[in-house]
């Protein structure tokens, strides 16, 4: 019972992480044909949370907010005017943070559904 | 829920963008046979409020192409000179029609990640309905 608390903490970092991952996807497809603009993503969910044991010895360790967003390599050359935003890729990433998203939430729901079981409050 | 908002305005910027630029092409396409007239372009650049870039895409001010516009010769044409040449005018329809489709494929992304965005951000809200 005692874990639960942890654990809502730990979908609802998840969430506003792919959220914030979606906010710099958005600003890149918004930006797919602006000059000289370099493609962002931000660091992997698992690298903002860092390993095992997933217990906050701090407060602002978890859901501290994630990585700064960081410059990632392009896979293609990109445009001649510099632009290395590739929409297809970005379509796809939105999808990935999208998912990833729905399943913190999940995650969240469940676990907020057997607190309520637990107390018998359905 | 920050998140969303920002993500919403940015992408609603980038759509404004994209229309303001398809409507500098139906200009320059409606006058491509206006003797005279210059090629209108607008460019795009990120906005930067108080010093910080906000990731919204801002358009420039709308500059005229100054390629030399072609002279046709046409005597009977009314602005024709003493020697039967009048300019015409620099827009070329194959650029135009390009730049057309990719400002609608670009606004078309947009629109994809607006509708994603908003899923989310609904996906978040049924929680709280419970």
């Amino acid at each position: 019972m005692t874990d639960m608390p942890d654990l809502l903490r730990l979908a609802a970092s998840a969430a506003r992480h792919h959220a914030q991952r979606q906010a710099v996807l958005s600003a890149n497809v918004a930006n797919a044909d602006t000059p000289g603009y370099r493609a962002r993503d931000l660091t992997a969910f698992r690298e903002v949370v860092g390993d095992m044991p997933m217990r906050q010895t701090r407060i602002g360790h978890l859901g501290g907010g994630a990585g700064a967003a960081r410059i990632v390599d392009p896979g293609t050359p990109g445009d001649p005017n510099g632009n290395t935003v590739s929409l297809e890729d970005q379509v796809l990433r939105g999808i990935e943070a999208q998912r990833a998203h729905d399943r913190a939430l999940t995650v969240y729901r469940s676990a907020l559904d057997m607190i309520r079981a637990s107390l018998g409050n359905r | 829920m920050t998140e969303f908002s920002q993500a919403l305005s940015i992408l609603s910027s980038g759509m404004r963008s994209q229309g303001q630029r398809l409507r500098h092409v139906a200009e320059n396409i409606a006058n491509a046979d206006t003797p005279g007239y210059r090629r209108k372009t607008i460019s795009f650049h990120e906005e930067i409020a108080r010093g910080a870039r906000t990731g919204a895409v801002e358009t420039g001010p709308v500059r005229l192409d100054q390629r030399e516009l072609p002279q046709i010769h046409d005597p009977a044409h009314p602005m024709a000179d003493d020697l039967g040449y009048y300019a015409g005018s620099n827009v070329d329809l194959v650029t135009e029609m390009a730049d057309a489709k990719e400002a609608q494929r670009s606004y078309e992304a947009n629109l994809k990640m607006f509708e994603q965005v908003r899923r989310m951000s609904s996906a978040l809200t049924d929680i709280l309905k419970r």
